[in-house]
């Protein structure tokens, strides 16, 4: 997808969007008088609720009649092949990865994206086998996202896009940078080799739902709001990547020993905040 | 006089750490108890659950006598109500509690055995504060690939521990739990009463 298909898609779209979130309008805020409830709302952060929960409801329509079964067929092939299929698409979004650590100023991050690039492409195969992993460069995962994230950018309010699922304005932002500064995605839209473009990004679709497919049933079928839920979730992934899987210790958390310390302050500046 | 007062419990606690076998390097007595203890319920967890012929009723049975013995349930179950908490009456109160074990008991009971499986390997400790530690753990994937990162909050009360929170990729199921009930409230009007109606259909749903 060239820039103009995109900017063509950009417009056949907002306007069915837009009429949707006209019609669903906003969530209700709560009772002005009650503080706590007031700061829960605004910790949700979820200003277009009812048009979220209506895209939700759109998303898993097509999660059950196109994706899970992909996915629920895809499981069924070898382990191997599955491994491979992965290893195949992490390495394409290598370029992507380093650029990212990069901007963040990670360079031996950086350095590791690229060793793996390197070592993946030509001993793995086309990427194929995750050598590198085994020479202990393992995988990391980096979006612009993240990347804005560490340059101070709030996530702001919560969104749910069509087909791409739970995000907000700062991860939609990361996830079109990404798209257009991908090498592969420019290079195959300059030979015209559109189709790739979107076969690749359906691949890496059902390999991550396929990857998630236990965990999303178990959540789907335990939990009470499953859209509540999810929007927790990925609130919490998200605070959990940027801070490269180190800020898990100190989540707030229920506590023993008396009444007072059951509710401890949260942590300064976390997502944990818009937990409580 | 003073010198020795001071140096007996040091040398106790030096004896209790020794016969506590090597705990990780540089960890104080509190993680190394919480790591223990982790490790000591995974074995549990496996013994207990992971027989395949015991039918499902009974593997139930067995999993809520593990959950009581090994987390704070009720605490956790006021945390994830907050404010919430405040205002339901000594009824609702009652009714939460039970019906929030009830629906963990019957969430987990499938998948709980086959993830902290003999696959798990504490990594590493770190003392939150004085009461609660965190034990962070890596439960390798049947399939390959990197293992799931699964972090161990662990409450102190006296000498007794209880796991107060299970963080799965960076991701807390009290908190998480917390956000999915709390949004049954509010939709409900603010009423405990709607939730606890709601916990009581999924756990029935459940437990066929």
């Amino acid at each position: 997808m060239n820039a103009n298909t995109f900017r063509r898609a950009l417009v056949r779209w907002s306007a069915p969007l837009l009429v949707l979130v006209l019609v669903s309008g906003c969530a209700t805020g709560p009772d002005p008088s009650d503080a706590e409830a007031v700061a829960e709302f605004k910790e949700i952060n979820d200003i277009g609720e009812p048009t979220n929960r209506a895209i939700f409801g759109f998303n898993r329509f097509l999660d059950k009649v196109i994706l899970k079964p992909l996915a629920s067929g895809y499981r069924k092939l070898p382990d191997a092949v599955q491994r491979s299929v992965h290893n195949f698409l992490n390495n394409l979004r290598s370029p992507v990865i380093f650029f990212n650590d990069i901007l963040q100023g990670k360079p031996n991050r950086a350095g590791t994206t690229l060793a793996r690039f390197v070592i993946n492409s030509t001993i793995g195969v086309v990427g194929l086998g995750d050598v590198a992993d085994d020479m202990g460069f393992a995988f990391h995962n980096e979006d612009f996202g993240q990347t804005l994230a560490l340059w101070g950018l709030g996530d702001g309010p919560y969104v749910m896009l069509p087909i791409f699922g739970p995000s907000n304005p700062r991860d939609a932002i990361g996830l079109v940078a990404d798209f257009f500064a991908d090498p592969l995605n420019i290079w195959l839209g300059n030979i015209g080799y559109e189709a790739a473009i979107v076969a690749r990004g359906g691949l890496r679709g059902v390999d991550e739902r396929a990857r998630n497919f236990d965990a999303l049933e178990d959540l789907e079928r335990s939990s009470l709001d499953f859209y509540a839920a999810i929007r927790s979730l990925y609130r919490q992934r998200r605070t959990d990547q940027i801070s490269d899987g180190e800020g898990s210790a100190i989540l707030p958390a229920p506590t023993l020993g008396g009444e007072e310390p059951l509710f401890p302050a949260p942590a300064p500046g976390g997502e944990v905040s818009q937990m409580n | 006089m003073a010198v020795h007062r001071c140096l007996w419990p040091a040398l106790v606690g030096l004896v209790l750490v020794a016969a506590a076998g090597p705990p990780v390097e540089g960890a104080t007595d509190a993680e190394a108890r919480a790591s223990n203890f982790i490790d000591a319920l995974a074995g549990d967890a496996i013994e207990a659950l992971t027989v395949s012929e015991v039918p499902r009723p009974e593997r139930i049975a067995r999993f809520r006598t593990l959950f009581n013995d090994h987390f704070a349930v009720a605490a956790i179950g006021k945390w994830i109500l907050g404010r919430h908490w405040k205002r339901a009456s000594p009824d609702e109160r009652e009714d939460y509690l039970v019906l929030f074990e009830d629906l963990i008991v019957v969430s987990y009971v499938d998948r709980f055995a086959e993830y902290v499986g003999e696959r798990l390997n504490v990594t590493r400790t770190v003392a939150v504060d004085s009461a609660n530690v965190t034990v962070f753990s890596e439960i390798m994937r049947p399939t390959g690939g990197p293992p799931i990162r699964v972090d161990w909050r662990v409450g102190s009360l006296d000498q007794d521990l209880k796991i107060v929170d299970v963080v799965v990729e960076g991701t807390s199921m009290s908190a998480t739990l917390r956000s999915d009930f709390g949004s049954i409230i509010r939709r409900k009007g603010g009423q405990v009463a709607g939730l606890i109606a709601e916990m009581r259909d999924k756990t029935q749903s459940l437990r066929k």
